[in-house]
């Protein structure tokens, strides 16, 4: 007993240096040698589920888009022809427009309006309240959304209402094919704003007001503050808004496949995206489930993540500003 | 004098930022907007009460009587009792599930220095980034083999290895915010590693566990993709199921729009009082990992 806390004392502050007694404490320490016995019995069931049921279905989609499969039997081993099939299918060049759109298109209107919106409600009364409404449709189900955003557009509904009132006597037929897919990207467009705007305005308000101070002495511009202040100053977290923005908008299906509704099992070939292409080859085609096919859209989709976020990070790299 | 003058071009130069065209027009706008969203709320309810003519003509007022039937129907005949039962188990379960699988292993993710910890981090995050899609082909495979096919545990253990990245990736960084010295008082004093996680720090991450419990019930509540790919039986559907089954029934059986109405607002309410009660845990919980 005595020898043992005679000695501990004496042992630490004869060490060299810092890093020795640091190395010196780590292994004497109990607490950590417990705590690393218990590191796998607790990461490993987590690590099982999410391999098994996650991580390894997902490599299996990319072997499986090499391989012809009708779901049973044997596959056979087919190299990139799913893939040349896939880019010689109009129908999947059309989605993968669709899916570019809602990327591009949707997210670069989601995105100034949240922009305008943040700039905005920074100074505004009631701002709290605005927000937490205009965050609500980001946690209501998207099939409920597209239904009351469709019913809106309906043949005698209430867009069509407020166009007559506004004085154009024949409104167009919203749900028909040529206005379908824009009446789905302005809902996204609805449906998204809030998220962003809230993350956003969460940046903002940590920007310290003098800055904004100074910018009133100096005669600035809201455009000005906006360019010279606000923007350099949120620059990682509109980097963060655009990495989470791609993720959603390629995964984007309920949605549009709501609008199937009356028209039975699909909704119509335009305004299909990569999603909803996936899912059709595999589980809604009329003939053989084309598993091979499906799985190469499936790859596509996961490229096309990949290659958007690695893109965003290399554009958005740049020293950030400390404040 | 000479400490009030300072202070008055800003008074001023606020004053006149205050009436600037941006403004003027964009605080109208934002409320136009706020009264959108809740317009579209109350005319979902008070469609869900109203017959299906009156929907149409008369969109704005109050309905002329009481049509609850709207309600009863869609319950039985929309089979949105039996769904939203269904929904309520699965949605429990994942929840639960989650938390018990993804908590001690973001515990000693983020608190045992191992080499393996950067790795199974990134390994966990990848998983935020992978469509539905992209995995339901080969879980089907899996499922089929586990015989739990069209089962709502099926259904629930899906779900769960699906919200493991984003629950994991929470947890980790909720737990590095946490005090080290109560563990380190705790293991002086006796207590086991694995006494010390579920006494010491599971109470002090009450808060974040809990933020992710309804994160995980939220997102959840209408899943659609992976629901549509593995139930097959009306009797084994959720809510989202539900709703679109009853959008392909009023194809053959006419338009029920205030029977589709009272099913919408039978998902959207419950998600509603949830907000009211937590808005700004659900906001903060969502956001707030990316300004930080």
């Amino acid at each position: 007993m005595t020898a043992v806390t005679t000695e501990r004392p004496s042992s630490v502050p004869s060490g060299p240096g810092p890093a020795r007694a640091r190395a010196g404490r780590r292994r004497a320490s109990p607490l950590l040698a417990g705590r690393r016995r218990l590191f796998w019995p607790l990461v490993l069931p987590a690590l099982l589920v999410y391999t098994g049921m996650f991580a390894g279905p997902s490599l299996f989609t990319a072997w499986l888009s090499l391989n012809k499969w009708a779901g049973a039997g044997p596959m056979e081993f087919v190299g990139l022809r799913n893939y040349r099939r896939l880019f010689a299918d109009p129908v999947f060049e059309h989605s993968f427009v669709n899916t570019l759109w809602i990327v591009f298109g949707v997210g670069g209107l989601t995105f100034a309006a949240a922009f305008g919106l943040t700039m905005v409600l920074r100074e505004m009364r009631g701002r709290k309240a605005a927000r937490a409404v205009l965050f609500f449709p980001n946690i209501v189900p998207s099939v409920a959304l597209s239904i009351l955003w469709g019913f809106l557009f309906q043949y005698g509904g209430l867009v069509d209402s407020v166009v007559k009132a506004l004085g154009l006597q024949h409104p167009p037929n919203w749900l028909g094919q040529s206005d379908l897919f824009r009446v789905i990207a302005i809902g996204l467009v609805w449906t998204s704003t809030g998220f962003y705007t809230t993350i956003l305005m969460a940046a903002v308000d940590q920007i310290p007001p003098e800055l904004y101070e100074d910018c009133d002495l100096a005669g600035a511009a809201a455009w000005q503050k906006f360019r010279h202040v606000t923007l350099p100053l949120m620059w990682d977290v509109v980097g963060v808004c655009a990495v989470l923005w791609t993720i959603s908008a390629v995964k984007v299906f309920e949605f549009i496949y709501t609008f199937a509704g009356a028209a039975g099992q699909m909704p119509d070939a335009s305004v299909w995206n990569t999603a909803l292409y996936t899912y059709g080859e595999a589980f809604a085609s009329d003939g053989v489930p084309s598993y091979g096919t499906a799985a190469a859209s499936a790859v596509v989709m996961l490229a096309l993540v990949g290659v958007l976020v690695g893109l965003i990070r290399r554009v958005m790299r740049r020293d950030a500003v400390q404040f | 004098m000479a400490v009030t003058t300072p202070g008055r071009p800003t008074r001023l130069s606020t004053f006149r930022a205050r009436l600037s065209a941006p403004r003027l027009l964009g605080v109208p706008l934002v409320w136009l907007l706020v009264a959108f969203n809740v317009c579209v709320g109350l005319w979902m309810l008070l469609s869900s009460v109203k017959s299906a003519s009156e929907i149409f003509t008369d969109p704005w007022t109050l309905p002329h009587s009481l049509h609850l039937d709207n309600w009863a129907r869609a319950w039985s005949q929309g089979q949105f009792g039996q769904a939203a039962a269904n929904t309520v188990i699965v949605v429990g379960g994942t929840a639960l599930g989650t938390l018990l699988l993804a908590a001690p292993a973001a515990y000693v993710l983020s608190r045992v220095a191992t080499r393996w910890n950067g790795g199974l981090i990134m390994f966990f995050t990848l998983g935020l980034g992978v469509p539905a899609q992209v995995v339901v082909l080969p879980l089907f495979v899996v499922l089929d083999d586990l015989n739990l096919i069209d089962t709502l545990q099926g259904l629930c253990l899906v779900y769960i290895a699906s919200s493991l990245p984003f629950t994991v990736f929470f947890l980790t960084g909720f737990f590095r915010t946490l005090p080290v010295e109560l563990e380190e008082a705790a293991s002086l004093d006796g207590a086991s590693p694995l006494r010390t996680f579920a006494q010491i720090m599971l109470p002090l991450a009450r808060g974040g566990l809990i933020t992710v419990l309804i994160l995980n019930i939220i997102q959840h509540w209408g899943e659609t993709v992976f629901a549509l790919v593995f139930i097959q039986d009306t009797s084994h559907q959720t809510l989202s199921l539900a709703l679109l089954g009853f959008l392909q029934q009023m194809q053959y059986n006419g338009a029920d729009w205030g029977g589709l109405f009272a099913g919408v607002a039978m998902v959207v309410l419950p998600l509603l009082v949830l907000y009211v009660w937590l808005a700004r845990r659900i906001i903060e919980g969502m956001t707030v990992g990316s300004v930080k």
